[in-house]
């Protein structure tokens, strides 16, 4: 979608950006700069389903910090430092989130005149320390005992209760965003997909929806379809990965078995539909890579037999006694600290966040089909499970609608070779793991100047780590899989 | 508890027995050079759709290179080759030496060197412990967890996944090891005893597929550790993880 550009001085930014917060259905999307001369303040409102972006010039590298009082901007002030050495006044922790000591203090990548000064020193990183008695500490990555990306989690622990997690990220930065800007534009769904590949559907549909904006096609309703059917085909195999490693972590290997076979089935529906299990490069600008036109009805066998063979599991897995007390008030997010930190996706839903982008913004075939919310007010493991559950029952139910139906028509409208200039476009997907943003500025060329991302774990990572204070350290690995966050979608 | 059991014994066995030879039909699979003449220096289609440059042509000499190690199986250039040079290719490919995944038209038959250990003298043939290490985008680390499910169930083979490289033979690298992650993955390295191996899954690990030659340094196993084994694809298909394990093994060819 294309957005409405505002200036918005930093004297007056974060006020205004409170007052705004403060009106029910706006949300803070997203926090970034272009070239590092203005900050750029993405707002959603969901009421209108449109976005609005704040450009803030800077005349120094010095601004006002957002997050001593909208916690959200966090990470993404730490990002900001990071990338284009812009930094926030009044940060409480403000440290290093993506370069780590391997980089050198001067090298700031995104730049437009970045370089590496080797003579400078490298950049430095310190934890936070917790002192007092009986205090001890637990460092545990960045690599994992299993088959798992990389990241760094710092327990502070006192006794079996864990005092403070730090989580320290930042291993998988493969920069990303850059490559977005060295790579023809037709070609950028490819580098999308590679950040985070078991979200690959919903990185390559708000890549080209986000390019759709600022190119003049109209994508043929069919294709806007099988977009949708691909995320949702996306959302109902990672939610049952999820939910299987829930119960392989409290030790229900039957179930974890048999969900991690019908598991197979839904990337074996994506397989049918793309010829990728995960449905790479199946997308394109303009609409699909091809008509699946002859496999859509074996596509909708395997979604009406898969709906039935995942009762018998799920059932069994809230029947368990075990289960069920792993899972219950623990590992919990009020409704009040979603709110904080922007919780998103299932996470957000099972805090009472009836959020999802898929009911407010353009994106497939959303938001004119409306799917179902499964929703929850727990905020524990339980609630977030049930979410799941709720969701792979109602994205199944949108696969069977989305082919009978599936309008007629071609599938891809050719986009015209060049896309428009100085302009700003926004997409905006429910991801699996919640709301996902691409945000693409052109310049006077038509060429890319930037291409930011934000990945719905950025802030659910940051809610995770206030999550599972005060909870058992056994429980971790329990509560950490109930966000199920992407580790390469933060990084990039 | 019996509920559970009784469950599990009405599904039955869902392993596939017989392991397929070739990549699944509906499967979108890595291209292959034909012997069909390239069509060059008109055309310049393949080098042009190909997102990671893994395909050069060179014009003077009239021939066409394809570093399969590159790859990312997108198959932009079999459907757009006009003559047919590039086709798909279902077969399960794995190597033991990087160049070996560099055709060109020149030398369009597969030229794939055998094993380089000699089957009766690999002490990995009965049994290896795997440590995974990721340092990409989760593709290959799904189609690995994949391989241990009860339908690929690679642990048949003898193959495990282990949580330490203290006790582990086989090092699987998946992702284009970016800065970030070198010392870790030396380390990890240097924790296992020998002998051991180092297998690259995926065209990150391979080569550093899409991230190669940016600011984060993310261009592949092989600038960090000695690979024996590169299995490319992405995510390569667990059939061809199987595959490519095996051959490790010495239990394929």
């Amino acid at each position: 979608m294309k957005v409405k550009q505002i200036t918005v001085n930093d004297s007056e930014r974060l006020l205004r950006l409170q007052e705004c917060l403060k009106q029910s259905g706006n949300r803070l999307g997203f926090v970034t700069s272009i070239d590092g001369k203005q900050l750029a303040t993405l707002i959603l409102k969901t009421s209108s389903g449109e976005a609005e972006l704040w450009l803030t010039p800077m005349e120094s590298r010095r601004y006002h910090s957002l997050t001593p009082h909208i916690p959200q901007a966090h990470w993404q002030e730490r990002t900001l430092w990071d990338m284009f050495n812009l930094i926030p006044e009044g940060h409480p922790r403000l440290k290093h989130n993506l370069l780590h000591e391997s980089y050198k203090e001067s090298f700031f990548p995104l730049l437009p005149d970045a370089l590496e000064n080797t003579e400078s020193a490298n950049r430095t990183y310190s934890s936070m320390k917790v002192s007092g008695s009986g205090i001890y500490e637990i460092p545990v990555g960045p690599i994992h005992a299993g088959i798992i990306e990389p990241g760094h989690f710092h327990f502070s622990c006192l006794g079996e209760i864990v005092y403070n997690l730090e989580i320290r990220l930042g291993y998988l930065h493969r920069g990303i965003e850059k490559r977005m800007t060295e790579t023809p534009w037709k070609k950028l769904r490819f580098v999308a997909e590679a950040a985070a590949s078991d979200s690959a559907v919903a990185y390559s549909l708000a890549n080209v929806s986000a390019l759709e904006s600022v190119s003049a096609v109209a994508v043929p309703s069919r294709a806007l379809y099988l977009r949708s059917l691909a995320l949702e085909i996306e959302r109902v195999a990672m939610h049952i990965s999820d939910l299987g490693g829930l119960a392989g972590d409290v030790g229900y290997l039957g179930v974890a078995s048999a969900l991690s076979r019908l598991r197979g089935v839904a990337l074996g529906m994506g397989e049918l539909l793309s010829g990728s299990r995960l449905m790479r490069g199946f997308l394109c600008v303009g609409g699909v890579l091809y008509d699946p036109d002859n496999r859509l009805a074996e596509i909708q066998k395997s979604a009406k037999d898969l709906q039935d063979k995942l009762a018998a599991p799920l059932r069994s897995m809230l029947s368990n006694q075990v289960a069920i007390d792993r899972f219950t008030a623990v590992g919990r997010v009020s409704r009040r600290l979603a709110e904080d930190f922007g919780l998103t996706g299932p996470a957000g839903r099972a805090s009472e966040l009836v959020y999802d982008a898929r009911q407010f913004f353009a994106h497939g075939a959303y938001p004119q089909v409306k799917p179902y919310i499964a929703a929850q007010s727990e905020g524990d493991i339980l609630s977030r499970t049930k979410v799941r559950m709720g969701e792979i029952d109602s994205s199944l139910r949108l696969i069977q609608k989305f082919i009978d139906e599936l309008p007629a028509g071609k599938v891809f409208e050719e986009p015209p070779e060049q896309l428009e200039k100085n302009s700003v476009g926004v997409a905006v997907v429910e991801a699996h793991r919640g709301e996902l943003i691409h945000l693409v500025f052109t310049d006077d060329n038509g060429a890319i100047k930037r291409y930011a991302i934000k990945d719905p774990s950025v802030n659910n990572w940051t809610a995770l780590a206030i999550a599972v204070r005060n909870n058992l350290l056994a429980d971790f690995p329990l509560c950490n899989k109930s966000f199920s966050l992407s580790y390469g979608g933060h990084d990039l | 508890m019996l509920k559970m059991l009784s469950y599990l014994l009405s599904v039955g066995v869902v392993t596939v027995k017989d392991l397929p030879s070739v990549l699944p039909e509906e499967t979108r699979a890595m291209p292959v050079l034909t012997e069909n003449p390239c069509v060059a220096p008109e055309c310049n289609i393949c080098e042009s759709v190909c997102p990671t440059n893994a395909i050069v042509r060179d014009s003077d000499a009239d021939t066409v290179t394809l570093d399969l190690g590159a790859c990312i199986n997108c198959s932009l250039c079999i459907v757009g080759c006009p003559s047919k040079t590039i086709a798909s290719d279902k077969n399960f490919i794995s190597v033991v030496n990087r160049d070996d995944l560099l055709f060109t038209t020149a030398k369009s038959k597969k030229t794939v060197a055998p094993n380089a250990v000699q089957a009766e003298k690999n002490i990995f043939r009965k049994s290896i412990a795997c440590r995974v290490v990721s340092t990409g985008c989760s593709a290959c680390d799904l189609e690995l967890s994949a391989c241990t499910n009860p339908i690929f169930d690679i642990e048949r083979f003898g193959a495990s996944i282990v949580a330490s490289p203290r006790f582990a033979d086989v090092l699987l690298v998946t992702g284009p090891v970016p800065k970030a992650m070198h010392e870790a993955l030396r380390s990890c390295y240097m924790a296992m005893s020998e002998p051991r191996k180092v297998v690259a899954v995926g065209s990150c690990a391979c080569s550093g597929g899409i991230h190669r030659d940016g600011y984060a340094e993310a261009n592949g196993v092989a600038n960090i550790l000695p690979v024996d084994l590169f299995i490319p694809g992405c995510p390569p298909h667990p059939w061809a993880i199987i595959d490519g394990l095996r051959k490790l093994m010495s239990l394929t060819p």
